[in-house]
């Protein structure tokens, strides 16, 4: 089994369901997403649950790929053991990038892509992108995404999006939006956008998302 | 100094509830009258016939075991919403003649709040993810910037509602009888366990568990496989909450706050964490005057009465359209 190969190496991130780490097979830099078992639910619904979620996840990246959103290849699927191997993107997160306006067009024609083969991603922060300094961009964080997503599924994503760009460069955040809609209106049209944008005020005119 | 006294008022539901409370946090009196349907759930308009025809009794009860008389009091408070708009008009009626009566101000609070708050109060807690679980109610919120944030919610039905109604169509009541049986269950089924994010569905998982009981399954199996479902989902989104915002308390209010597994779970998960897991009294958790009171009293503090005309209910308010102006 190819998994024998594989070394673990150091803890990238802690999420609330999954631990991500480092790791490495035959040389190649991989990263290694692991759903950890919960001990309050009752261990046949905790494993249900983490395996048809590690499906889930492994089915959206794979199908991105595919229809060529950026996101990191699948290289393994561990059912086992709840854990997806993915290619390791040597990068930072689009949160911490001293320039967010040049990946903002590009960052429009990635979700824009996504969203016109209907898959949202559920948790589209700026610390789900990552970005490497010479114009590569990668969505990565499918743990909530939405196959068949709707018109709200869309609008929530650019609306998170706004929202944590907002937080973390308060100042250029309009400039940035402008560009990611060029670039999501290239791929979606500008019949959409314009529904795409009725929606997020719609949203944000609940209450639930509004900063008042 | 002399005390400061507030009579609060609840009815949004089945329950006509009377509390007084001082401001120091004592409750001198919690009185409740609960409308129980003889079969099927709650109808709005008998129970807010039912609770009219209880709130004399109530009001004259909650003074005498206060031993305060109705001049003392310094402000009257009633739940405006959300709720059941027959039940709601009814308590706020009796609060507003209360008022008026004895030229006293006047506070529609927001009943869900009153539940968070009761629950900081009687608990000690300070900043923690709130999980409000009831019949009518389950949300997932922290306060941030003078208001209780939603972080999630459900998008259909209550948990409560799944199990209440669940208990009524198979003939055993509402909770607990759900979670009586569960107890003796053994086998667990697929259930479907919707969790968005930190929203929650619940209607698709009352249809199965009345697919299931309807297949001949035995119904200690399916009462344990639906609360089991429920309790792991809420669980989920309270974990998931405190990792976003970073808190490490959770607090646990509202009629199903009485769940012993749902406790359970949650002090699991906690535990796990290094987290701390806060639950209001029993006597607090479902529908009651004191919290209402209590609520009042808070919104006292801030002054800003609100005009008996202009005192209207909202069946339909949401905890974030409160200012929290006592934080």
């Amino acid at each position: 089994m190819e998994l024998a190969d594989v070394v673990e190496g150091g803890v990238i991130r802690v999420g609330a369901e999954a631990v991500v780490k480092e790791a490495y097979w035959r040389g190649v830099k991989l990263v290694m997403k692991h759903r950890l078992p919960k001990r309050y639910r009752s261990p046949y619904i905790d494993s249900r649950i983490r395996r048809s979620r590690t499906i889930h996840e492994a089915r959206t990246i794979k199908t991105l790929s595919e229809k060529g959103v950026p996101v990191p290849l699948v290289i393994f699927l561990d059912l086992k053991n709840y854990a997806i191997y993915l290619q390791r993107i040597l990068g930072q997160e689009l949160r911490l990038s001293p320039n967010p306006l040049v990946y903002a067009a590009r960052l429009g024609r990635a979700v824009g892509l996504m969203h016109k083969h209907d898959i949202s991603h559920g948790d589209l922060t700026l610390s789900n992108i990552l970005v490497d300094g010479s114009w590569g961009l990668w969505l990565v964080d499918f743990g909530l995404s939405m196959f068949n997503a709707d018109l709200e599924e869309k609008a929530v994503d650019i609306h998170l999006l706004e929202r944590s760009a907002g937080n973390s460069f308060p100042n250029v955040v309009g400039n940035f939006m402008t560009s990611f809609m060029e670039g999501y209106g290239e791929v979606v049209g500008e019949e959409f956008v314009h529904k795409v944008v009725d929606k997020v005020g719609e949203i944000r005119s609940r209450g639930r998302y509004v900063e008042r | 100094m002399a005390k400061t006294y507030v009579l609060g008022i609840e009815s949004t539901a089945h329950t006509f509830g009377v509390g007084i409370v001082s401001g120091e946090g004592e409750i001198l009196a919690n009185v409740r009258r609960i409308y129980k349907p003889s079969h099927g759930g709650i109808h709005p308009r008998e129970a807010s016939q039912f609770l009219a025809s209880k709130a004399p009794e109530a009001l004259a009860e909650a003074f005498k075991t206060a031993g305060i008389r109705p001049a003392d009091i310094a402000a009257v408070a009633f739940a405006q919403g959300p709720g059941l708009g027959p039940c709601l008009r009814t308590g706020a009626t009796v609060a507003r003649s209360v008022a008026l009566t004895l030229g006293k101000p006047l506070y529609p609070v927001n009943h869900g709040v009153a539940h968070i708050e009761i629950g900081k109060l009687l608990t000690g807690c300070s900043d923690p993810v709130v999980l409000y679980v009831a019949g009518g109610n389950t949300l997932i919120t922290t306060l941030a910037e003078k208001r209780y944030r939603i972080l999630g919610e459900t998008l259909d039905i209550a948990a409560g509602n799944c199990l209440d109604a669940f208990g009524i169509s198979a003939g055993i009541g509402p909770m607990p009888s759900p979670e009586e049986y569960a107890r003796r269950g053994r086998e667990l089924f697929d259930m479907p366990y919707r969790v968005k994010g930190m929203d929650v569905s619940f209607s698709g998982l009352l249809t199965a568990a009345e697919n299931l009981l309807s297949q001949g399954k035995p119904l200690e199996d399916v009462c344990l496989s639906l609360t089991e479902t429920v309790y792991s989902m809420l669980t989920e989104i309270t974990e998931r909450a405190m990792a976003m915002t970073g808190k490490d308390s959770a607090l646990l209010v509202g009629g199903l706050a009485r769940s012993m597994r749902l406790r359970e779970m949650l002090e699991t998960m906690c535990v796990d964490r290094g987290g701390k897991l806060y639950v209001v009294p029993e006597e607090f958790a479902g529908d009651n005057g004191a919290m209402i009171a209590w609520l009042g009293y808070l919104h006292y503090r801030c002054g800003r009465p609100v005009d008996v005309s202009e005192s209207y209910v909202k069946p339909r308010m949401r905890i974030d359209e409160v200012e929290v102006c006592w934080s």
